[in-house]
This record gives C-alpha cells, sequence and structure tokens, in this order.
C-alpha cells in the first residue's frame, strides 16, 4: 500500500497551467526526486500536497486517507512535513527555539518540546548552534535548520524542496548523507532539486515534470537517458542524439 | 537578579503611597500605571504576533461603557459589569480579527482604525438606544455613592492605585505565562513567518484570535478600570483614536513582544505626554501628537526593538533566547 497517492491533480493560475494531471505514489520508506526544467510546476506540486492551496481537479490520499483541500496545519498534523525552497527562519528567534515551534507538535508541555528539539538539533550536529539568532545563520545552516524543524514534528513523509540549493560542493554531500540518514530512520521523502549529482544519487526513483505534465518516471539511471527527458533539458538537439 | 530587581520593584510601588501624600502626584502614577497595563493588553496580540491594532480604544470603549450603563440602569455593581463589557468586548474582538486573520497585509490595521471610528462616531450622535441612555458626545458620569468599595467607589486615590497595581501585575504575569508556552512560541512563528509556523502545525488563525481574545478581555476591563476611576466617560476619551495610538506607541517605543517593554514605554511616553501637554497644549493644541509622531520615527530608526532592547543588553541579556539556551534551565 502506497504511502501517499496522487490521482490527476490539476491547478491553474489565470491562464497559467501549473500542474496538469499528476497522479504518481510513493512507497513507505521511498526516496522520490521530482525533478524539472524551471516553471515545471515542482514547487506548485508540493504546495498542494502540503496544504497551501487546494488542487482545481483530483485527489491526494496520504495512508488512504482523502486529504485534499485540508490547510497546511491539519496535513502537519496528519505527519506530513516540508521545507521551503526560501528558507525563512524565524529570524528573533534563537536555533533551539525555532526547533522548538516544531517540537510543541506533539507535546505542549515547555520542557518536551525542548527535550524534542535538543535531540534533532544533535542529530543534525547543530548542537553548538542552539543559542544563535536564526537570522545570523548561513545559507546552508538555514537550510538545516529548517529540516531540524519539520524532524521536531516527527514526520512520516517529508517534502524536501531544493535543500542543497546554495551548498558548495563539500556541504552538498554533507547534505546527502543527512537525507540518507533520515531515511534510514524509516522516513519516506519526495525530493525536489536541481543538483542533479544529489537527486540522482539519494531517489530511489525519479518523476520528470515539463510544463507541469509528467513526461518520465523511473529509476534515475533509465530517467536519464530518457530521450524526451534530454529534450526536455537541453533542447531538441540533444533528444535526437 | 532578575528576582532581586522585581522584589525591589514590587516594595517600591506597594510603598509609593505612604511617600507621596499629594493627591496630584498619586493620580499621575495611576495615569502611568494604567497605561502601562493598556500597552500591555495591547501587546498580548500586537507584540508578539506583528499584527497592528490601531483600534483598541473600541475595546476599551466597550468595556467602560457597559459597565457604567449596567451600574447607572440595573444598579449592577461594576465589579461584575467591568467582566460582562469584557466578555463583550471579547467577542467583538474575535469578529473583527476573524475575517483580517485570514488574510496577509495591513487589512487588521485598517479594519480596526475604521471599526474603532465608526464606533466612536456612532457613539458621538447616539442619545438614546433602545430607552437606554447614552447621552452622544457628552459622555455618562457614574453616579456618585460616596464611600462604596463594593461599587467599586472609594474616598481617595490610594485604592484606585493598588488596583491599577494589581491589573497590571495581572497583565504582565499573563504575558510572561504565555511567551513561555507553546502559544507564546507559535505567536512568534507567526509573527516571523506565518506560511512556515503553518508548515509546522500551527493553526494561525486559531492563535491570531486567541491572542485577540485575551488582549479584548484584558483591554476592556482596563477601559471599565478608567470609567470608574474617572467617574466618567466619553467617546473621545474612551474610544477615540488617541487612545489606541498612545497604545501603540508605548508599545512599540517601549519594545513589542517583551513583558516589560510596553511598561517602559508607558513610563516614558505618559509623563512626557502629560508635560507637553501641560505646558503647551495651551497655545499649540495637539502639540504632543506631533511629539508622539517624532518619538515613533526615532524609535523606528535607531531602536526598532524599543528601548528595552539596550537597557537588556546592558543587563547581559541579549533576549529571551538567550536564557533558553542555558544549559540548565527549564
Amino acid at each position: 500500500m502506497p504511502l501517499l497517492e496522487v490521482k490527476g491533480i490539476s491547478k491553474s493560475f489565470g491562464g497559467l497551467q501549473a500542474v496538469k494531471s499528476l497522479s504518481f505514489a510513493v512507497e513507505p520508506g521511498e526516496i522520490l526526486g521530482l525533478i524539472g526544467p524551471n516553471g515545471a510546476g515542482k514547487t506548485t506540486a508540493f504546495n498542494m500536497i502540503a496544504g497551501y492551496f487546494p488542487p482545481d481537479t483530483g485527489q491526494i490520499r496520504f495512508k488512504e486517507e482523502n486529504i485534499t483541500g485540508l490547510r497546511a496545519w491539519d496535513i502537519s498534523h496528519r505527519k506530513i512535513a516540508r521545507t521551503f525552497q526560501l528558507s525563512k527562519p524565524f529570524g528573533d528567534l534563537t536555533v533551539l527555539e525555532n526547533v522548538m515551534v516544531g517540537g510543541f507538535h506533539h507535546q505542549g508541555s515547555r520542557a518536551a518540546a525542548r527535550r524534542k528539539a535538543e535531540e534533532v538539533l544533535g542529530f543534525l550536529g547543530m548542537t553548538e548552534r542552539l543559542g544563535t539568532e536564526a537570522h545570523n545563520l548561513t545559507v546552508v545552516d538555514r537550510k538545516r535548520l529548517e529540516l531540524a524543524r519539520c524532524l521536531a514534528t516527527d514526520p512520516e513523509l517529508l517534502l524536501l524542496d531544493e535543500v542543497v540549493a546554495g551548498a558548495t560542493p563539500a556541504e552538498a554531500v554533507a547534505m546527502m548523507e543527512i537525507i540518507r540518514r533520515i531515511r534510514d530512520m524509516g522516513v519516506t521523502i519526495i525530493m525536489v532539486e536541481h543538483v542533479m549529482r544529489v537527486v540522482m544519487g539519494l531517489s530511489h526513483r525519479v518523476l520528470v515534470l515539463h510544463h507541469g505534465e509528467t513526461i518520465a518516471i523511473g529509476e534515475p539511471q533509465t530517467v536519464s537517458r530518457d530521450p524526451v527527458v534530454l529534450k526536455a533539458y537541453l533542447g531538441d538537439r540533444y533528444g535526437r542524439a | 537578579m532578575t528576582l532581586v530587581a522585581t522584589s525591589v520593584a514590587a516594595v517600591l510601588f506597594l510603598a509609593l503611597p505612604l511617600a507621596v501624600t499629594d493627591e496630584y502626584y498619586l493620580h499621575v502614577f495611576v495615569g502611568i500605571l494604567y497605561f502601562a497595563y493598556m500597552a500591555s493588553a495591547w501587546n498580548i496580540v500586537c507584540g508578539y504576533t506583528g499584527q497592528l491594532s490601531l483600534g483598541h480604544s473600541a475595546l476599551s470603549g466597550i468595556g467602560g461603557y457597559i459597565s457604567t450603563l449596567l451600574l447607572i440602569n440595573a444598579g449592577l455593581t461594576p465589579w461584575i459589569g467591568m467582566f460582562i463589557g469584557a466578555v463583550c468586548a471579547t467577542g467583538v474582538g474575535v469578529l473583527v480579527g476573524w475575517p483580517c486573520f485570514r488574510l496577509r497585509g495591513p487589512y487588521f490595521a485598517l479594519t480596526t482604525i475604521a471599526f474603532a471610528e465608526i464606533l466612536r462616531i456612532w457613539t458621538e450622535n447616539t442619545e438614546e438606544i433602545f430607552g437606554v441612555e447614552l447621552r452622544g458626545a457628552q459622555g455618562l458620569s457614574v453616579p456618585l455613592k460616596g464611600h462604596a468599595p463594593a461599587l467599586f467607589q472609594f474616598d481617595g486615590k490610594v485604592p484606585y492605585y493598588y488596583i491599577i497595581i494589581a491589573m497590571l501585575v495581572g497583565v504582565m504575569a499573563i504575558t510572561w505565562w504565555m511567551e513561555r508556552s507553546r502559544m507564546g512560541f507559535y505567536l512568534k512563528a507567526i509573527r516571523a513567518d506565518q506560511d512556515g509556523a503553518e508548515a509546522l502545525g500551527v493553526n494561525s488563525t486559531r492563535y491570531l484570535l486567541s491572542a485577540m481574545a485575551v488582549s479584548s478581555f484584558l483591554t476592556a476591563l482596563g477601559g471599565s478600570y478608567y470609567a470608574q476611576y474617572f467617574r466618567y466617560i466619553n467617546p473621545e476619551r474612551n474610544m477615540g483614536l488617541d487612545l489606541s495610538i498612545e497604545l501603540a506607541l508605548m508599545g512599540i517605543v517601549g519594545g513589542q513582544g517583551t513583558v516589560l517593554g510596553p511598561v517602559l514605554g508607558a513610563f516614558l511616553l505618559t509623563p512626557a505626554g502629560e508635560i507637553t501637554r501641560a505646558t503647551l497644549g495651551g497655545k499649540f493644541p495637539g502639540l504632543h501628537l506631533v511629539i508622539y509622531g517624532l518619538v515613533l520615527i526615532l524609535a523606528m530608526l535607531f531602536l526598532p526593538k524599543g528601548l528595552i532592547q539596550p537597557i537588556r543588553r546592558l543587563l547581559g541579556r541579549k533576549s529571551a533566547a538567550s536564557r533558553e539556551s542555558e544549559p540548565a534551565a527549564a
């Protein structure tokens, strides 16, 4: 039984069809990569799954429950967490307090939220930054902080939107290692990513979106050799080759 | 350190009426404490969530008018009437907040101004409604009963002084407790990034409305206190735009989203306003508003987090944040 099932969701903004009849399923424990050129509809798809706006048509099911059109906080309470393409930490709170906001998800008590936050920050190797105000963090640390906030909510499904954007190659490798360890904890992951080395290295399967439509889905090696995919990314000349 | 400072402040304030026997000075202190209370109540929704209300005077007016009308027409003691007024103001506050908190942008600020002004203008032009005398712009006088503690009336100012001290301590305790609870964390998260907060399971509408409800309730209690203390209430003073702006200003200049900030703001701005009004008010009416404007501009430019910020740094406490990261805390 798939953990998440997306059945024919569509979304248009005015005349722009951002996502067109998108369907896929994610199995528990899987990492699914979501790739495609800019404007392909990847973030729109995330926003629909995470409850930021409802799809125009179609259905989203999580653990066999229909979650289409639920608000973001309700989605979060069903154990789906997401990061944002542009990480905006709660700037005037410290790193620890940022993560505690996520930690309050299941426990009302401050001590419990704090324990959860410390545990997650320890897992991500950010213990020495507990007291730093979040607006002083580097881009990469902001991404890690966002991940920490998500993990503090104990998600079963994690939607990652470009978590290695802006990272150096070494930092990207470190982030890949973190994502692997999160998966090993039993968290299912859907990741939108532009850095091919990362997405191809981590994903069990890759789904390619182009102009809001699925043009390929399958194992990374197969997809990366698919002529339709090459054409979408690189233009007609390469698609024919 | 904090405990010592708090105890010293508590003793000083409790002993103050023994030293200050001049009624006028005691009156000034009551005024300062009243504004500190009101700015703190405002702070609960506006300071912690970043939603600017410029219509809190309407809530104060609703509280003041309801408790006074209940005393005049039904003989109900303001001790009970003030809570009835507060419940009504809470309902109104939530109704005004509800549509606004579903939107992003300046809608809450605009709606609160509009609502408060409509209510003030309506009250000023209404002599009577359903047989209940409102007396329009003239306002209502609280019937005098002599020394009647059961009816919130006392000889001299000392009892009023202690009542407002108790109210201020109450609102500060609520703020302090809230800041450390899940609600405080959620409100600050909403203030910083509403989308991000919702992704972590924060029902932003519900928490914004809760903060608005608490703030409305407390503000209306303050309005009733004001009416009973002055034994007189009118739309201009008790629900005018001036009052709303003063509360916002004290909160912002002192330091929004902190327990002490609004109190600090009230302690600085109330006397400043009082002095400019007394010395220059005759010659240049409205000058205190110009000065308020200047103070606000300066505060925004140089101390966007309020006067509380440099004081905290001086005391070696960067923010509530650094307390959270002390190893042995919590």
